[in-house]
C-alpha cells in the first residue's frame, strides 16, 4: 500500500518537473490572436531556404497528409482491436492460477519505469489521434490542450524511453528460438498449454520493447524537429512524414500490447503492479527462462 | 521640374542621371513605367550602381562618381557632331550655342570613356537613343547635384535638353525630382542663406520689396542687423553651418554661431557629420523642434538642449508645394497629440516671447489661410500670385475632375485649370503652367517663353562674339503683341518691374497683351556669372585618378565661401588614392528617408531595414576577406571612421562603396541608445554614414559633395 | 461567382514594399509576422525581378487539405481563410504550402506555436463582418466593404492585381499585348512607325 502511494506521489513528481521545465522554455502570452514572434534575424534564417529548391517533399506530404494517413490511422483503431476481439470470442485468454509458487519477474524500480512510461505513452497516443481526428472535434482550445499534453508526455516519455531501455535491454537481443515463436505466433492461437520457445521474454515482447524504446524516442525526436520547425522546410516535411508512419506502427502495437496485457493473459496486470509471475506462468509462457 | 511627373507619360525617351526614382519617388514610377510600356519608351539609367531603377531600365550606363559633366557634355558632343542637334530650336531660342560646342568638342567618346569608364560605343548609343525618340524627358537627382561641380554638372543636363530641343514640349523637360513633399515650397520661399522668399536675392530692392509685402518699417528691419552691409551679405549654408559654430575654418562673420535652432532637420544627413556632432556640442543653446526626438538630442550631450515636440502633417494644415510645381492643401485630421504643438503655435509662442508678434503678425490674422495670402502678394517672381487658399482647396476637393495625362479639369468648378495651378500662375483666374517654356500655348492658358533674366545683349569672353538674349523674330506665344522677343516688363506702374509690382498691374497688362510679364528672351550656354562659363569637368577633391587631375584641376579655393573659408585646389590630393583607394558614394534607400529619426522610430519599416550597412562588390569583398555579414570599418582621408555590416552585391563595381546615410545612433561600437529621452529611442541605430563622408562643396551653392569621395575598407 | 486572385507583375514592380507595410500598419500584424513579402531575384545584376508575395488563395489549397482539424476553409469566391478560434499551431499547413504563406505567432506554453495567420485577402475572417473581434484577430474586412485588398490598392505602379480572376487576367493581358511580346522597344509601333 505505501508503496502504491509512493509510486503514485514519484510520478507526479516526474510531471512536475516536466511541466516546469517545459514552461521555462516558452514565453507566457495571450494564447490566440496576435503576440511577439520571431525576430527578423530568425524569420530569414527559417525562410533560408525559400529561394533554394525546398519543394521536393512538398507534395508527397501534402498528398500523404491530406489523403492517406488518417485513413491509415482509422484503419488501425477500427481493425486491430476489431481482430483482438475476435480473437477473444473464439480463442480466449489463457489462464493461470495465482495460488501456486510465484517468481519475481519485475522490481519495484521497472515496474515504476513501466507505468511512468505506460502513462506517458497512452498520453500520447490518445492525444496524437485527437489531433489527427481533431476536426471532429471542432479543434479549437481542447485540441490545442491535446497537444500541450502530447508535449509534457513526449518529453515524460524520452527520459523514461532511455530507462526503459537500459533496464531490459539484456534482455531483448533476438535468440534463435524467437523465430519458432513468430512461426507459432506465441502459441495464442491456441488454447492449450504447451511450453513456448521464449526467454524472459518473447519475441513479440521484444518487437514491441525495440519499436516502443528505440522507435518511441525517434517518435520523440522528429517531433522535436516539428514542434520547433527545427532545419529547413524539407527536413521538417520528412520528418514529419516519418512521425506519422512510426505512429501507425506504434498505435498498432500499443494496442495489441494492451490486449496482450489487460485480455489475452490473465492477472498480467496484477503482474506489473505487485512484480511476481504464477511459476506455472512462466514454465510455459517463458519456457527457456532460467530463473533461481 | 520644367515639366510634371504625370506629363513624363508622353516621353518617348526617359533619360535618369543621378536619379534613384524607384526608391527615392516610388511613386512617381507609376509614369515612368506608363510611358516604357504604352510609348515603347527607351529607359537610360545613369548611375554608378546598378540600382533598382537600372532593373527597369533598357540601357544601363554605370558612370565613375563625379565625371557626369564629361559624359553629358559627351552626349552633346556626339549628337552635334551627327546634326541630330533642333537647329530650329537652337537658332531661335537659345544663346551662347557655338561657343558651348565648341567647348563640348573636346568631349569626345573615347576622352569620355577615359574620365568616366563608360565604353565609347555606349556614349553613342545613348545619344543616338535620345536624339531618336523625342521628345526625351531628362531626371537628375542628388547624384548630379551633390559634387563640388553639381552647378556646372546641372548646366549640362539643361544645354543636352536645349540642344535636343525637348524643352517646352510634353514628354520632355529639366525634370528634378524633389524629395519631400514641400521641399519646393521650402525652395520657393527661399528658406536658404543667400536669398529672400521667392529668388528675390539679397539686393536692397529686394529687401524693400518684401518690407512692402510684409507691411513693415524697412528702417526697423535693417536695424535687425549688426550693420546694414551685412543684410546683403550670404549667410552660413546648411551643408557648412557647423563651421560657423567651430570657428576652427576662417570665417567672414561678425560673430561665430552661438544658439541653433533645428526646425524639422535630421542634423545626420550633413556631411562631415563627426564635425557636426562637435559642433553640437559647443552650441551654448541648441532647439531642436521635431515630432521625433533626432539623432542631435542624443550626441548633444551638454545642458541648454531643448527638444519642442511639434505635430505631424495630420495635425496640421496648410499650403505645400511638389515638385511639379503644384500647390495643394494639407487638411488638419486630428488635434495635436499628447504635448506637440504645430509649427504655427511654436512660431507664435516664440515670436510673442522674443516680443515683436506685432510686426511679424502684422497681415496675419487667420492661419494658415492669411500666410498663403502673403505668398501670392509677394511672390511675383516666380507667379505665387494666382494660387489663392480658396482655389488650392477646391482643388482639392474636385481632385477627380482633374485628367491623369494633361493635368486639366475638364468640366466642373475647375474647369480649364491645370492641378494644383503650377507655378508660374500670374492672376487668380491662370489655370497654372504645367510645363514650363511652352509657347504653343498663349500665356493666359499656361503658355511660357524663356525669362529675360540677364539683359537684352551679352558679350562672350572666350570668342569676343556678341549676340542679342531676346528670343528670335517671330518666335513667341500665340497672341502675342510682340511677335518675337521683347525685354522684362518694367515702369507700367512708375519705380516698378513686374516682380516689385505689388498691384500687380504689369502682370495683368502683360497677360491682357499675350505677353509673359519676364520678357521672352533665349535660354543660355554661356553664364557668364559662373567661374566655368560654359560647363567641363572638373576632377572630384578626392580623386581616385591622379593622373586625370592634372589634366582637369580643381577651382583655386574660395575664402568667402558662405561666410567660410572654403577648399578646393589647395585640398585636392592626388596622393589621396593611394591609401584611400576607393570611391565612396552614398544614396537612399525606400524604406528610410533622410536622418531617419521617423522612418527608424516606426516599427514596420525598421522591420524591413534594420541594419546599417556598406554595399561591396563580391570581386572586392574577396580581395579583402570581407565575407557575408561580416562588419567592415570604412575610414575617410579626414580620419573618421564607422563600423557597418557588409552586404555583398553586384550593385557596385568593384572600385565602388556605397552607404546609405539614413542610420543614426552607433559609432564605432558605442551606442547612443541612452541618451534619448526614456522611452523614445528608435528602434533600429547604426552607425552615421555621413560620418565618413568627405570634404567637398559646390563653388556655387556650397552643396556637400557627397556622391564623389574616397575612402578605405578593412575587415572589423 | 466570381473567384478572387493576385497577381503580381514584375515587370512593374519596384520592391518599395509599400504593399507590405500598408498590410502590416491596416491589420496592426505584428512584427516578425509578413502576410506580404517582397522577394527580389538576381539582386544587383541586370534581370533584377522584384515579386510581392503572400497567400496565393489556391483554387485546390494544400492547407486547407492538410490541416487535421479543418480550420482552414474556402469561401465561394476563392478566398482561402483559418479560423484562428479552430487552429491548434501544429504547423501541418505551412508545411504544405510551396509559398510559404502561414505565418505562427510564438508565446503559447512550451514555445508552442500560436494560432496561424496569413494573408486574408482583406476579408478578415469567419466572425461577423466588421465585428470587433474579426478585426482584433484577422484585421480589416476590405472585401465585404467592396474594396480590393490593401496591398494591391496601395501599390503605385499597379505591379500588385488583385481581384476577379478574369478582371485581373484581362488587365494583365492588355499590358503584355502592349509591351509587345516581352522585348520592349522593338515592337510594331518601331518597325512600323506608327505613332
Amino acid at each position: 500500500m505505501h508503496r502504491l502511494i509512493a509510486s503514485g506521489v514519484l510520478v507526479m513528481v516526474v510531471y512536475a518537473i516536466a511541466l516546469i521545465i517545459g514552461t521555462a522554455i516558452a514565453a507566457p502570452t495571450s494564447l490566440t490572436g496576435f503576440t511577439q514572434v520571431f525576430f527578423p534575424q530568425q524569420y530569414s534564417e527559417l525562410y533560408g531556404g525559400i529561394t533554394g529548391d525546398w519543394q521536393q517533399l512538398g507534395q508527397l506530404f501534402t498528398q500523404l497528409q491530406g489523403d492517406l494517413f488518417w485513413k491509415v490511422f482509422l484503419g488501425v483503431i477500427t481493425v486491430v482491436p476489431a481482430v483482438f476481439l475476435l480473437h477473444f470470442m473464439i480463442v480466449g485468454a489463457k489462464s493461470f492460477s495465482h495460488d501456486g509458487p510465484q517468481i519475481l519477474f519485475f522490481n519495484a524500480f521497472t515496474r515504476l519505469i513501466h507505468w511512468i512510461g505506460a502513462i506517458a505513452f497512452s498520453l500520447l497516443v490518445i492525444t496524437g489521434l485527437l489531433i489527427i481526428f481533431g476536426g471532429i472535434f471542432g479543434g479549437g482550445a481542447p485540441i490545442r490542450f491535446a497537444r500541450t499534453v502530447h508535449l509534457v508526455a513526449a518529453i515524460v516519455f524520452a527520459f523514461d524511453a532511455v530507462l526503459m531501455f537500459l533496464i531490459w535491454v539484456k534482455d531483448m537481443f533476438p535468440a534463435l528460438c524467437d523465430i519458432h515463436w513468430i512461426f507459432i505466433l506465441g502459441g495464442y492461437l491456441s488454447k492449450e498449454k504447451k511450453p513456448v520457445p521464449a526467454g524472459k521474454y518473447n519475441a513479440g515482447q521484444k518487437a514491441w520493447f525495440w519499436l516502443a524504446t528505440v522507435g518511441g524516442l525517434a517518435m520523440a525526436y522528429t517531433g522535436y524537429v516539428i514542434w520547433g520547425m527545427q532545419g529547413d522546410l524539407d527536413t521538417v516535411r520528412l520528418y514529419a512524414i516519418i512521425h506519422n508512419i512510426l505512429g501507425m506502427v506504434l498505435v498498432s502495437l500499443f494496442l495489441t500490447h494492451l490486449y496482450m496485457s489487460l485480455f489475452a493473459i490473465k492477472g498480467s496486470l496484477n503482474s506489473m503492479i505487485t512484480g511476481y509471475k504464477p511459476k506455472e506462468e512462466v514454465d510455459i509462457l517463458h519456457s527457456r527462462y532460467k530463473y533461481e | 521640374m520644367t515639366n510634371s511627373l504625370n506629363d513624363i507619360r508622353h516621353a518617348k525617351s526617359m533619360i535618369f542621371i543621378g536619379s534613384n526614382a524607384t526608391e527615392a519617388h516610388p511613386v512617381s514610377m507609376q509614369h515612368i513605367l506608363h510611358a516604357k510600356e504604352v510609348n515603347n519608351a527607351p529607359i537610360i539609367v545613369v548611375d554608378p550602381r546598378y540600382t533598382k531603377l537600372a532593373a527597369k531600365a533598357t540601357e544601363f550606363v554605370r558612370i565613375r562618381p563625379g565625371s557626369d559633366a564629361a559624359f553629358i557634355m559627351g552626349l552633346i558632343n556626339e549628337v552635334i557632331a551627327n546634326g541630330w542637334q533642333d537647329k530650329e530650336f537652337i537658332q531661335s531660342r537659345v544663346s551662347g550655342y557655338e561657343e558651348m560646342a565648341e567647348v563640348a568638342k573636346h568631349y569626345t567618346p573615347e576622352v569620355v570613356e577615359d574620365i568616366t569608364g563608360i565604353p565609347a560605343e555606349q556614349t553613342k548609343r545613348v545619344a543616338q537613343i535620345l536624339a531618336q525618340n523625342r521628345p526625351a524627358s531628362l531626371t537628375w537627382c542628388m547624384g548630379g547635384t551633390q559634387h563640388h561641380i553639381g552647378s556646372s554638372i546641372t548646366r549640362t543636363f539643361c544645354i543636352l535638353q536645349l540642344v535636343l530641343g525637348n524643352m517646352g514640349k510634353s514628354g520632355g523637360g529639366t525634370n528634378i525630382f524633389r524629395g519631400h513633399d514641400n521641399v519646393q515650397g521650402a525652395t520657393d520661399m527661399c528658406v536658404l542663406a543667400d536669398s529672400l522668399p521667392g529668388y528675390y536675392g539679397l539686393s536692397d530692392g529686394a529687401w524693400k520689396h518684401w518690407c512692402r509685402v510684409w507691411d513693415v518699417d524697412y528702417d526697423y528691419i535693417v536695424g535687425r542687423f549688426p550693420d546694414k552691409e551685412w543684410m546683403g551679405k550670404k549667410g552660413f549654408s546648411l551643408a557648412r553651418w557647423y563651421e560657423g559654430v567651430l570657428a576652427e575654418e576662417k570665417l567672414e562673420t561678425p560673430t561665430p554661431v552661438k544658439a541653433m535652432i533645428q526646425w524639422g532637420c535630421g542634423s545626420n544627413s550633413n556631411s562631415q557629420y563627426n564635425r557636426v556632432v562637435k559642433a553640437l556640442n559647443k552650441l551654448e543653446l541648441l532647439v531642436i523642434v521635431d515630432p521625433f526626438p533626432t539623432i542631435a538630442a542624443a550626441v548633444t550631450k551638454t545642458d541648454n538642449v531643448y527638444l519642442l515636440p511639434s505635430a505631424s502633417q495630420y495635425e496640421t494644415s496648410g499650403s505645400v508645394t511638389s515638385t511639379s510645381r503644384q500647390i495643394q492643401w494639407r487638411y488638419k485630421v486630428v488635434d495635436p497629440v499628447y504635448d506637440s504643438k504645430d509649427d504655427y503655435e511654436i512660431m507664435s509662442l516664440l515670436v510673442n516671447k522674443l516680443g515683436f508678434a506685432d510686426e511679424f503678425y502684422k497681415n496675419i490674422k487667420e492661419v494658415p489661410e492669411d500666410i498663403t495670402r502673403e505668398i501670392n502678394k509677394g511672390t511675383l517672381t516666380i507667379g505665387y500670385n494666382g494660387q489663392t487658399p480658396e482655389r488650392i482647396k477646391m482643388h482639392m476637393e474636385n481632385w477627380h475632375t482633374f485628367d491623369i495625362d494633361d493635368l486639366q479639369a475638364k468640366g466642373g468648378p475647375c474647369d480649364g485649370d491645370y492641378y494644383g495651378m503650377p507655378w508660374p500662375c500670374w492672376t487668380d483666374e491662370h489655370p497654372g503652367t504645367p510645363i514650363l517654356y511652352d509657347i504653343s500655348k498663349p500665356v493666359a492658358e499656361g503658355g511660357l517663353p524663356f525669362r529675360n533674366r540677364f539683359g537684352d545683349v551679352a558679350t562672350y569672353i572666350m570668342s569676343g562674339r556678341e549676340e542679342g538674349q531676346l528670343a528670335a523674330k517671330g518666335v513667341c506665344n500665340p497672341g502675342s503683341e510682340v511677335q518675337g522677343g521683347y525685354s522684362e516688363f518694367k515702369e507700367v506702374v512708375p519705380g516698378t518691374n513686374w516682380k516689385t509690382d505689388l498691384s500687380q498691374k504689369t502682370i495683368k497688362t502683360a497677360l491682357d497683351k499675350g505677353m509673359a510679364p519676364f520678357g521672352n528672351a533665349r535660354a543660355r550656354c554661356v553664364v557668364w556669372n559662373f567661374p566655368d562659363q560654359i560647363p567641363i569637368h572638373r576632377e572630384p577633391l578626392h580623386s581616385p585618378r591622379p593622373d586625370l587631375v592634372d589634366k582637369y584641376p580643381t577651382y583655386e579655393d574660395k575664402p568667402n565661401h558662405f561666410r567660410v573659408h572654403t577648399r578646393y585646389n589647395t585640398e585636392q590630393n592626388k596622393d589621396l588614392a593611394k591609401d584611400y583607394p576607393y570611391v565612396l558614394t552614398t544614396g537612399r534607400m525606400v524604406e528610410h528617408m533622410g536622418g531617419g529619426a521617423e522612418t527608424r522610430s516606426s516599427k514596420y519599416l525598421s522591420e524591413l531595414q534594420p541594419e546599417m550597412y556598406a554595399e561591396i562588390n563580391p570581386r572586392l569583398a574577396n580581395n579583402l576577406g570581407i565575407r557575408k555579414d561580416d562588419m567592415i570599418v570604412i575610414e575617410s582621408p579626414e580620419g573618421s571612421k564607422i563600423k557597418v555590416k557588409a552586404f555583398i552585391t553586384p550593385r557596385v563595381d568593384d572600385k565602388t562603396i556605397f552607404l546609405p546615410f539614413h542610420f543614426a545612433g552607433t559609432l564605432m561600437g558605442e551606442s547612443y541608445l541612452k541618451d534619448y529621452p526614456e522611452g523614445y529611442e528608435p528602434y533600429v541605430v547604426g552607425d552615421p554614414g555621413n560620418t565618413v563622408t568627405n570634404y567637398g562643396y559646390d563653388i556655387i551653392t556650397q552643396i556637400q559633395a557627397t556622391k564623389d569621395g574616397l575612402c578605405k575598407v578593412t575587415r572589423a | 461567382m466570381a473567384r478572387m486572385r493576385f497577381l503580381c507583375d514584375t515587370e512593374r514592380c519596384i520592391d518599395c514594399s509599400g504593399c507590405v507595410v500598408a498590410c502590416k500598419e491596416g491589420n496592426h500584424v505584428p512584427v516578425g509576422i509578413n502576410r506580404r513579402r517582397v522577394i527580389t531575384m538576381k539582386q544587383g545584376e541586370p534581370g533584377e525581378k522584384s515579386i510581392s508575395v503572400a497567400c496565393m488563395h489556391c483554387s485546390d489549397a494544400p492547407c486547407i487539405a492538410v490541416c487535421p482539424v479543418d480550420a482552414i476553409y474556402q469561401r465561394a469566391d476563392g478566398i482561402v481563410l483559418v479560423s484562428k478560434e479552430t487552429c491548434i499551431g501544429c504547423g501541418y499547413c505551412f508545411m504544405a504550402c510551396p509559398f510559404g504563406a502561414p505565418q505562427f505567432p510564438k508565446g503559447n506554453v512550451f514555445g508552442a506555436r500560436g494560432a496561424m495567420d496569413k494573408c486574408t485577402f482583406c476579408a478578415g475572417g469567419p466572425e461577423e463582418n466588421f465585428s470587433a473581434e474579426e478585426k482584433k484577430l484577422y484585421g480589416q474586412n476590405r472585401i465585404a466593404e467592396g474594396k480590393v485588398p490593401l496591398c494591391a490598392s496601395m501599390c503605385a505602379t499597379k505591379a500588385l492585381l488583385a481581384g476577379d480572376a478574369d478582371v485581373v487576367a484581362d488587365v494583365f493581358r492588355e499590358r503584355v499585348f502592349q509591351r509587345g511580346s516581352g522585348v520592349n522597344a522593338w515592337g510594331w509601333n518601331r518597325a512600323y512607325k506608327k505613332d
